[in-house]
């Protein structure tokens, strides 16, 4: 599970934040306090995690009704802003669920600044195999 | 030849589409049926609408600058993705894909 610490080092990051599925923020760190504050972080957290269970029925609907496999689960969810960029990650809850763990950890989010904004660093870093037990 | 075919060429990328301001299909290339095609333009004229306004809604109740108008968004699913900015949206495969220069490059040929 990628830490906040390790996603405030990507390109760009300006803040990371953990929320519950329901979208409260759990936990944050920001790196520019004067941009973006914890009261901005709540509610971008309870967009992203409507935008995740949108995105999954979305997903769900379109292996459907195409029979193309491969979208769902939904693992990331990422926002190109006009200026920012939000990647929030559920791929550790989906991990949780395949063992059968009935209390799944949060979602993951950072913000990014979209001129140094590296999308796959994002997604690397949340998507970093967990390490062996 | 048609712009959005140069996205067409790059790594992973498996299916294109331009889609007008109502969603309708103009456009599209690659490894997919016609019908779906359509269906996947509809779809990314639709997510596009909703991300626009949870941006706004998100700036007027935060006061924040920055988020909007968005000019994209990416779903991420176990191997596929779909990536889209302005009125082009892409299948893309996450093995091969290289996201960052899909993205750029959905940027520029969206201003086309």
């Amino acid at each position: 599970m990628a830490t906040l610490d390790e996603l405030m080092q990507l390109p760009g990051a300006m803040a990371a934040f953990e929320f519950r599925g329901s979208g409260e923020l759990l936990e944050q760190r920001i790196a520019y306090p004067e941009r973006i504050n914890e009261s901005t972080l709540d509610l971008l957290a309870h967009m992203c995690a409507a935008n995740m269970s949108i995105a999954t029925m979305q997903a769900r609907g379109w292996e459907k009704v195409t029979h193309m496999k491969g979208f769902y689960p939904i693992q990331e969810f990422t926002l190109v802003g006009f200026d920012w960029s939000v990647v929030v990650s559920g791929l550790d809850r989906e991990r949780f669920k395949d063992r059968g763990k009935a209390s799944l950890p949060p979602f993951t989010g950072v913000v990014l600044a979209n001129e140094k904004a590296d999308y796959e660093a994002a997604f690397a870093t949340m998507e970093k195999p967990e390490p062996a037990p | 030849m048609s712009m959005i075919r140069r996205i067409l060429a790059l790594d992973g990328v498996n299916v294109v589409c331009h889609f007008r301001d109502d969603g309708y299909l103009l456009e599209g290339y690659g490894l997919m049926a016609r019908d779906d095609m359509a269906r996947l333009a509809q779809f990314a004229h639709d997510y596009r609408r909703m991300a626009q306004g949870n941006a706004d809604q998100l700036a007027m109740f935060t006061g924040m600058r920055g988020w909007t108008p968005p000019h994209g968004w990416v779903l991420r699913g176990v191997t596929q993705s779909v990536c889209s900015i302005g009125n082009l949206v892409c299948l893309v495969d996450n093995d091969e894909a290289l996201l960052n220069e899909i993205m750029l490059e959905l940027r520029e040929v969206s201003h086309w």
